[in-house]
C-alpha cells in the first residue's frame, strides 16, 4: 500500500555547535493508521511533529505527504498542540468555523450573500461537532478561557476536524489534562479515530496512553546523548487492545523493545 | 482593624478603602486652601496662590467669554452654550483636541509596522535596528529641526508627538507579536489561512487590547509632546494659554487649566478602557 506519510532519511540538528536531535529516520504511514510516537523528553518527537507539519524543515531527507514536500503548514494536516489550541479572541462556535471560513471566503466575498448562507450552514455543523465533543450548546458562545482544558482540547478537535484534514497531529494534547479527563479524552478520540478514519499522529510519553488509543507504536530513543534519535521500536498495537494487557504490554514495551 | 493592617496579606475593609484612596486628595485640598489663606492674609492682592473664589471666576471667564485675541463678540440674547463655543476655554481645548486626535490616527501606522515587524522576518530586519536607534532619540531635541523642515504650522507639532511616540509603540506591537504563541500561528496555517489573515485576524486581534492598553499608558507622553510644541510655537491650545498666562502671573486660569487637562486626559483614558473592555470581552488585564 502506497503511505499516505513517507519520512526519509531525516536528520534535524540545532544549535552552534549543532547538536543532532533526530537522525537518520524512515519512516511510512498509511492512510488510516493512528501512529502514536513515544520517547523521552528531549527525544526529538515534537520536532518529528512539526516536520511533518512542514513549519519546521530538515537539514537532511525528506518528508512527503501524497508523494508531494510541504514547506508550510497548510490545511491537509489538522494540528492539535498542547497549549494554546484555541484562539483566545474567538467563541468556541467562531473558533470551530474559523478554518472553513478564512479558507472559502476572502476580505471581499465575506460581505456577500454566499458568505451569509455559508455561514449559517457552517454553524449548523458546528453546533453539530459541539454537541458530538460533549458540549451543551450554551457553551458556544463562551471564550477559550471559560473552559476547563478537557473541554478546550475538545474544541480545539473539533476545529481542526471542521476542514476535513487528511492528517490530524496531536501533541501531546492530553498531557495537561487530570487522569480522568484524559482517559474519556482517550476514548473518545479513539472513537473519533474509527468514525471518521483521520489518519493520527499522536506524540505522547506515556506508554498507557499509546496502547489505549493507537494502532501503531513508534518509539524514539537516542543510543548516546550525543547522537541523534532513530526510531527505536515500531510496534503495532493488537487489535482491540483489552484494557487488562496495557500494563503487561506496557512493561514489555518499555523493557524490551519488542520488535515489528 | 487587625495590628497586621500594614502586611501583605491585610484586607482593607470597603470604608477603610474608601476613605484612605480619597485621603491625598483631601490632604492636598486642604495644604492649598491653608497657604492661600495664609498667603493672602498677608497679602490680599497675591496671585501666586489664587483662592477658589478667585480661580472659580477665573474659569467661568475663561468657559464663557472670548480670548483676548479674539475680537469680542455681542453676547447679548447669547445662550450659555454659545457663549462657551465662542470662548477661550472651547478654543484652546478644541485646538488641542484636535492635534490630539491626529496623533493618535497617525500612531495607526506604528502598530502596524510593529505587527509586521513582528510576524514577517523580512520586514522585521528592514526596520528593527532602525526603530531601536530611532527609539533613542530624544524627541525634544528634535524640535527645532522639525520647525525648521515643517515650519511651525501644525505638522511639526504633529510631527513631533509621532516621532516621540511612535518607536515606542512600534516596540510594544513587535514585542506583543512576537509574543503570541507560535502554536496559534501554525495552526491557523492548518485551518487554511493565508499570511495575510494570520496577521489581521488572528494575531492583530489576540494584541489589541494589549495595543490599546500601551497607548493608553503612552497618552501622557502623546499630551507631553503636544504641549512642547504648543509652548513653544502656537496660537492656541491649552498649552499656549498655560504659557501665554505665566507671563501675566495668571494662576487663577492656570491652575483650572492644569486641572481641565488632567480631567480631559483622565476621561480619554477611561473612554478607552471602557471601550477596550466592551470590544474584547475575553481579554482580562493581568
Amino acid at each position: 500500500m502506497t503511505p499516505l506519510i513517507r519520512i526519509e532519511d531525516l536528520f534535524v540538528a540545532y544549535g552552534t555547535p549543532a547538536k543532532a536531535v533526530l537522525a537518520g529516520i524512515d519512516l511510512d504511514i498509511v492512510e488510516g493508521e493512528f501512529v502514536c510516537v513515544l520517547g523521552q523528553t528531549g527525544c526529538g518527537k515534537s520536532t518529528l511533529l512539526r516536520l511533518v507539519l512542514g513549519s519546521e524543515q530538515p537539514l537532511r531527507g525528506r518528508v512527503r505527504i501524497d508523494g508531494r514536500e510541504h514547506k508550510q503548514p497548510d490545511r491537509t494536516r489538522g494540528y492539535v498542540p498542547q497549549k494554546y489550541s484555541l484562539f483566545p479572541d474567538k467563541t468556541v462556535l467562531d473558533n470551530i468555523t474559523f478554518g472553513p471560513e478564512v479558507s472559502e471566503f476572502n476580505l471581499l466575498t465575506r460581505f456577500t450573500p454566499a458568505f451569509y448562507r455559508r455561514r449559517r450552514a457552517l454553524r449548523e455543523q458546528a453546533y453539530d461537532y459541539i454537541r458530538r465533543v460533549g458540549l451543551r450548546e450554551s457553551d458556544a458562545k463562551k471564550y477559550p478561557d471559560q473552559l476547563s482544558g478537557g473541554m478546550q482540547q475538545r474544541v480545539a478537535i473539533a476545529q481542526a476536524l471542521m476542514t476535513s484534514p487528511r492528517i490530524l497531529l496531536m501533541d501531546e494534547a492530553f498531557s495537561a489534562l487530570d487522569p480522568t479527563t484524559r482517559r474519556d479524552m482517550q476514548q473518545w478520540i479513539r472513537e473519533l479515530w474509527s468514525a471518521t478514519g483521520t489518519t493520527i499522529l499522536f506524540v505522547t510519553h506515556n506508554t498507557d496512553e499509546a496502547l489505549r488509543m493507537g494502532t501503531r507504536i513508534v518509539m524514539l530513543a537516542k543510543e548516546s546523548p550525543d547522537q541523534g534519535s532513530r526510531i527505536a521500536l515500531d510496534f503495532r498495537v493488537p487489535e482491540p487492545c483489552p484494557e487488562e494487557d496495557i500494563p503487561r504490554l506496557s512493561r514489555q514495551i518499555e523493557r524490551d523493545l519488542v520488535p515489528l | 482593624m487587625s495590628p497586621g493592617f500594614l502586611l501583605i496579606h491585610a484586607k482593607p475593609p470597603r470604608a477603610a478603602a474608601l476613605t484612605l484612596s480619597w485621603l491625598l486628595f483631601v490632604g492636598g485640598i486642604t495644604a492649598y486652601l491653608w497657604v492661600a489663606q495664609a498667603r493672602h492674609r498677608d497679602n490680599p492682592e497675591d496671585r501666586v496662590t489664587p483662592t477658589v473664589a478667585q480661580m472659580a471666576k477665573g474659569m467661568w471667564s475663561a468657559a464663557m467669554q472670548p480670548a483676548e485675541e479674539d475680537e469680542a463678540v455681542s453676547v447679548e440674547n447669547a445662550t450659555a452654550w454659545q457663549q462657551f463655543s465662542r470662548s477661550m476655554l472651547w478654543k484652546d481645548t478644541r485646538a488641542t483636541a484636535k492635534r490630539f486626535a491626529w496623533s493618535i490616527v497617525l500612531l495607526i501606522p506604528a502598530v502596524l509596522i510593529g505587527l509586521h515587524m513582528g510576524l514577517f522576518p523580512f520586514a522585521g530586519v528592514f526596520f528593527l535596528r532602525f526603530v531601536l536607534f530611532f527609539d533613542k532619540v530624544v524627541a525634544l531635541s528634535l524640535l527645532p529641526i522639525l520647525f525648521i523642515a515643517f515650519g511651525i504650522d501644525e505638522m511639526a507639532k504633529i510631527m513631533l508627538i509621532v516621532i516621540g511616540v511612535a518607536p515606542t509603540i512600534i516596540l510594544d506591537s513587535f514585542n506583543l507579536t512576537r509574543g503570541v504563541p507560535p502554536e496559534q500561528v501554525v495552526k491557523a496555517f492548518t485551518l487554511g489561512a493565508g499570511d495575510f489573515t494570520v496577521a489581521y485576524r488572528v494575531v492583530l486581534k489576540q494584541i489589541l487590547p494589549r495595543i490599546l492598553n500601551s497607548i493608553r499608558l503612552n497618552l501622557k507622553s502623546v499630551m507631553l509632546f503636544l504641549f512642547a510644541g504648543e509652548m513653544i510655537a502656537s496660537t492656541d491650545g491649552l498649552a499656549y494659554r498655560i504659557a501665554l498666562l505665566r507671563r501675566h502671573m495668571g494662576m487663577d486660569i492656570i491652575i483650572p487649566y492644569v486641572l481641565w487637562v488632567a480631567l480631559l486626559l483622565f476621561l480619554v483614558d477611561l473612554t478607552m478602557r471602557l471601550v477596550n473592555r466592551k470590544l474584547h470581552p475575553w481579554f482580562h488585564e493581568a
